[in-house]
């Protein structure tokens, strides 16, 4: 067992570059077992990346990692979670498609049974103690989309604490919690540091750091500015640090603001009343807010607050009236918003505000652009005129207005998104969340903004999960609770705690997951409509046509379906990687005239069989890794890439070729996929051998749960060590064997090689995978819905011909078949807005 | 496979070299147009035989300049070839089988490209991915161009409608061609339309709530395209004095391959018309030049043209993606 005396992790003297910025300057930090460490540091500081290197998500570029006394490197994340190292990180990166249970098993490597395969039982059953942990009741089984990120959060700490860590990395893990859910989260912490672990703590909440950490690190710059115990400091000295300049200079709360006005009652500009959601978010809403007053929103995650933001804002369907300057307004969507007055704020800064590769004059003129056109042209100078000075009055430090906005540090985008509003004179300004993640520099300057705006004139709600924010920059507190308004406060006049208890949920926890678990099975078993549908259609339409039509030989169906079932899987499995291949039909080709090359050899038919269809499987493989090897080293998009190599391998084909059609294959070779002595079908045998090996490869093996993984959020993969570099040459290998694998039947089949063999098939073979239900954004798919796909297909075929219709409109009977199967999988899960 | 990730990490975290090393990247497709012209230019004893041999390039180079367009909001057409094989078969019909007047069976045909294209745009609204959504109605359309006169080809026009096919003794898709660019450029980079393709190309969510009427943009861009289609369906027809059921199978390749080869981004949110037009360029002088030259040699066969097509369309499609990681 490790001394209490040294220390259990211990980094020294890191560095880390990125080009052009130094990240981390040789920074030193030890964390002892039983230990609550703080790191602070505004943003850019060099926190995330000295977490990121603890973690193993990232080398350093020189120094050294001490783990338990040992030097250690860690080559992924998982290798230091095995290890006992467990990050939380600030906002959870989930596999939205995955189950609850695979997720929180994905993180330490998937447990195996002896057979090698995947060991289910033992992820449902470890998900299930871990989620009884936290006392609430979520369906393991469920997407890990339906979590909300205080439920994503609290699983995490729940399976550190589980898996006996003995390192716990929490990055402000406060930020989405309600105030009780944060107390359970302290409770936790004690717990884990009664055991003996060491906790590095990451937060911007002086309040939580002061409570709960034995000593602090201050990091500026990317470099170590002092180690202390919490008792040898006060919070004006920790900011002084973090900023580098004294403390009073910095925030501008009420109470250091002379200037700051009472606030006058003037006339009402913004009033909602009888605001409900459609799907019942929030009900009833009534609000008011007066010209030059701020409004502060409070109330736990959950409560309806954004949802209420973004109702007014038009952003989704909602009942009631609003008013601005006591006319009323219809709002639809975000232009009649925009045209009454109304500006919002969103809570997410960069999926929601900002258009990052854009330069900054785009993303902060993009709401206003009709005034800063000439004519019907836009003008480029007036843009960049406007963008200097909102940006000049917000005091955003950029280098030029054509600088791609990602290149601005947090706090500075958050004024761009903030100054893009401005531009549009909004007469109400609701801010969402506006200063999460924004440095304490910053934070105090869009509060000070925000002042100023009232003494304009404008209305502004100010919505937020930090208690502290509003009591301090609200001239009234409404509190939001399940959907609807708690109570209104007088926040110089009330304390903080009574408005705190009012936003407590009065139905229990336990009830409302328990109502939760409810609605999710009905989805859980929503999911699974999707195959029980297209085996009904099979069923019936067969059976029918079995029934209906003389000479209908199921047999004949299963062999013509097989080839596409197979084409469905190539395309499938690149697919579910978040790859696509357009070259299918080129690389059938290819194998096809590879193995005919082969079996045009003076030698004996026994021989060259073989070895003809070896060399069909080995040009397929070679053909797919090739493109996803051009994909990965080019940096290309694999449409890019595979719109290149299916004219090349096409070319390829045309050439072995030498422009006629090869004729004359040895008639055993033709015996293989149907053999007319016998009436033995290989081609269905081989189907049915494929289709088993991909099915137990992609649902029970880890390495095809990790391209489910990497499909369903690349970067959350990425945390896991999980790359493109390292999954996409097998999911494009193995798309590539399988078309080999269809090219070889196909000419055993056709008896002879035609250039154009194939020519088109890579849009059937998607085709059939889209209609099976495999999700074209990756990492939703089963195996069975793509074999399901492929005979649904070919029976549509079937009975088109059986009324009569002619074998020409396979073409139109793909492209409805397409629709249909999407609008149905759309229809099921709700229209998007 | 830690090579390749050793390879494609290196690509990421290449030091900057500035502008002097950008403007060197960039310079890659005018090299190539220029080795490809002269390739071209040495061949042609006719230079009025090349105007001839440049109208299909010329008909992929007007559908680029709009799918330069839809390309930068993030979205795909992969049913452009299928709606002027549609639209061409729908004229024919109107004209053969209804009795209209051709000028009316060609406005006929330009509806029906709006609405094809309109369909495009309501299942890409209605949340549908644009690859999938047009996947599906580039069978679809191609069926029912089959359908509508029993896959058979129509031919036989007015002489008037055929004389129609040139303006001032140039075919009349090179005027189209100039028309369309010159709207496109100006929708895209000049004008408030174009503000709003680039944001939601970056960032569909974030233009979403910048209330940039995101629905609008798609339903306009792909009826656009649906009507340019029809545009090149009605010359088509006026040139060949035929509307064929299996036409321009792969077009939409070519005119992907172009707007890639121009150097916009396939996922959006950057890019240019005018290099759509260089894209083209490169390409079509490559192919017909190569087209000329294998009259010469023997060796230089359809399949190497492929091959070389190919291989120009990754290669360029590479440089472009380093020349931008270094700016």
């Amino acid at each position: 067992m490790e001394n209490d005396d040294n220390p259990i992790l211990q980094a020294v003297n890191i560095r880390r570059t990125y080009p052009g910025v130094v990240a981390l300057g040789g920074v030193s930090l030890e964390l002892n077992p039983g230990e609550v460490h703080a790191l602070v540091g505004e943003n850019g500081a060099g926190k995330s990346t000295l977490i990121k290197i603890i973690c193993g998500a990232l080398a350093p570029d020189s120094g050294e990692l001490f783990f338990q006394g040992r030097a250690v490197a860690w080559p992924n994340p998982v290798a230091a979670r095995t290890r006992g190292i467990v990050t939380v990180h600030q906002e959870p990166e989930l596999f939205p498609t995955l189950s609850v249970a695979e997720n929180m098993a994905m993180a330490s490597g998937l447990p195996l049974r002896g057979s090698g395969l995947v060991d289910w039982k033992r992820v449902n059953r470890q998900a299930r103690e871990t989620v009884r942990q936290i006392g609430e009741r979520i369906d393991v089984r469920q997407p890990a989309s339906r979590l909300s990120v205080a439920h994503r959060q609290m699983i995490q700490v729940a399976a550190a604490i589980l898996q006996n860590a003995r390192v716990v990395v929490l990055d402000e893990p406060t930020s989405a919690l309600s105030e009780e859910e944060a107390r359970w989260l302290f409770q936790q912490i004690e717990r884990l540091k009664a055991g003996g672990a060491g906790i590095l703590y990451i937060s911007h909440r002086q309040e939580e750091i002061f409570r709960l950490s034995d000593r602090i690190t201050v990091l500026r710059d990317g470099l170590r500015v002092w180690t202390r115990a919490r008792q040898a400091v006060g919070p004006e000295e920790t900011i002084e640090a973090m900023v580098g300049r004294p403390a009073s200079t910095v925030g501008a709360s009420r109470s250091s603001q002379p200037d700051s006005p009472t606030p006058k009652e003037g006339p009402v500009r913004l009033q909602v009343s009888g605001f409900t959601d459609r799907i019942g978010r929030f009900r009833q809403i009534d609000l008011e807010v007066g010209s030059g007053e701020i409004v502060g929103i409070y109330g736990l995650v959950g409560a309806g607050r954004s949802e209420f933001a973004r109702g007014v804002f038009g952003l989704r369907p909602a009942d009631g009236l609003v008013r601005i300057d006591g006319n009323p307004c219809e709002i639809r969507r975000p232009r009649e918003a925009l045209q009454a007055g109304i500006a919002y704020v969103p809570e997410d800064r960069l999926s929601q505000g900002l258009c990052l590769g854009l330069p900054v004059r785009s993303n902060a003129v993009l709401s206003t652009l009709r005034r800063w056109t000439r004519g019907l042209l836009a003008s480029r100078t007036r843009e960049q005129q406007a963008t200097r000075q909102v940006a000049g009055r917000l005091a955003v430090r950029y280098r030029s207005t054509e600088q791609p906005v990602q290149q601005l540090s947090g706090g500075n985008q958050q004024k761009v998104v903030l100054g893009r509003w401005l531009l549009a004179q909004p007469k109400v300004l609701i801010l969402d969340e506006p200063t999460r993640g924004v440095d304490v520099g910053a934070k105090a300057e869009i509060h000070r903004h925000l002042r100023l705006l009232a003494g304009e004139g404008c209305a502004i709600l100010l919505i937020s999960s930090e208690l502290p924010e509003v009591m301090e920059h609200a001239d009234r507190v409404v509190v939001f609770r399940e959907g609807e308004i708690a109570g209104e406060f007088d926040p110089r006049q009330t304390g903080p705690a009574r408005v705190a208890a009012v936003a407590l949920p009065r139905q229990s926890t336990e009830e409302l997951s328990a109502a939760e678990a409810r609605s999710a099975g009905s989805r859980a078993r929503g999911r699974s409509f999707n195959e029980l549908a297209l085996l009904l259609c099979v069923a019936g339409l067969g059976l029918w046509l079995t029934v209906s039509t003389e000479g209908f030989s199921l047999l004949n169906l299963l062999t013509h379906a097989s080839l596409w079932a197979i084409l469905g899987l190539a395309a499938a499995s690149v697919i579910i990687g978040r790859g696509i291949d357009i070259s299918i039909g080129s690389m059938v080709a290819l194998s096809a005239a590879s193995a005919a090359m082969v079996l045009k050899l003076p030698y004996s038919a026994e021989i060259l069989i073989p070895v003809a269809i070896l060399a069909g499987l080995l040009a397929g493989t070679a053909a797919g890794v090739l493109n996803s090897v051009l994909a990965l080293l080019g940096g290309l998009h694999p449409i890019v890439v595979t719109l290149g190599t299916l004219t090349i391998y096409r070319g390829l084909v045309i050439a072995m070729l030498g422009g006629k059609p090869m004729t004359g294959l040895p008639p055993e070779f033709g015996r293989l996929a149907i053999d007319p002595a016998t009436g033995f079908r290989g081609s269905v045998a081989v189907a049915v051998l494929v289709v088993l090996l991909v099915y137990l490869w992609m649902a029970h093996t880890r390495s095809g749960r990790q391209v489910y993984a990497l499909g369903s959020s690349p970067r959350a993969a990425g945390l896991l060590g999980l790359s493109r570099a390292r999954l996409w040459p097998v999911t494009f290998g193995l798309g590539g064997l399988l078309a080999g694998v269809a090219g070889v039947l196909q000419l055993s089949m056709g008896q002879q090689m035609q250039a154009r063999l194939g020519a088109g098939w890579e849009l059937s073979a998607i085709a059939v995978a889209v209609i099976g239900g495999v999700g074209i954004t990756g990492g939703r798919g089963t195996v069975l819905g793509v074999v399901l796909g492929a005979l649904l297909l070919r029976l549509v075929n079937s009975a088109l011909v059986r009324w009569g219709v002619s074998d020409q409109q396979t073409d139109l009977v793909v492209g409805s078949l397409i629709l249909a199967a999407l609008l149905l999988d759309l229809a099921w899960r709700g229209w998007k807005r | 496979m830690s090579w390749l990730e050793r390879v494609s990490a290196g690509a990421e975290t290449a030091p900057s070299g500035g502008r002097s090393k950008r403007r060197v990247f960039g310079l890659l497709p005018w090299v190539l147009l220029a080795l490809a012209l002269l390739l071209v230019v040495s061949q042609v004893r006719r230079p009025a035989l090349l105007v001839e041999v440049w109208v299909p390039w010329i008909e992929v180079g007007i559908l680029a300049f709009v799918m330069t367009a839809i390309i930068l909001t993030g979205g795909i057409d992969l049913s452009v070839g299928s709606m002027v094989a549609l639209t061409g078969m729908v004229q024919a019909v109107l004209w053969q089988d209804w009795g209209w007047s051709i000028e009316a069976a060609a406005g006929g045909a330009l509806l029906a490209g709006a609405m094809a294209g309109g369909v495009n745009g309501f299942l890409v609204i209605a949340g549908l991915s644009p690859l999938v959504a047009t996947l599906a109605t580039m069978a679809l359309y191609r069926g029912l161009a089959i359908t509508v006169a029993g896959g058979d080809r129509i031919t036989g026009f007015p002489q008037s409608f055929l004389d129609m096919g040139r303006l001032l003794g140039i075919p009349s898709q090179f005027w189209l061609a100039g028309l369309v660019l010159v709207g496109m450029v100006v929708l895209v980079h000049h004008s408030r339309f174009g503000r709003w393709c680039f944001a939601m190309g970056d960032n569909r969510q974030a233009a979403r709530f910048a209330a940039v009427p995101v629905n609008k943009v798609e339903g306009v861009l792909y009826t656009i395209n649906g009507l340019v289609a029809a545009s090149v369906a009605v010359l088509g027809a006026m040139r060949h004095d035929a509307s064929i059921p299996d036409a321009h199978i792969g077009t939409e390749l070519q005119v992907i391959a172009c707007v890639v080869v121009g150097g916009t981004l396939i996922t959006g949110g950057r890019g240019s018309v005018l290099r759509s037009l260089l894209g083209l360029a490169v390409i079509s002088h490559l192919d017909v030049g190569l087209q000329f030259l294998s009259s010469r040699l023997v060796w230089l066969t359809a399949e190497s043209r492929l091959i070389a097509i190919g291989i120009l369309l990754i290669l360029v499609a590479v440089w472009n993606q380093r020349s931008q990681k270094e700016s």
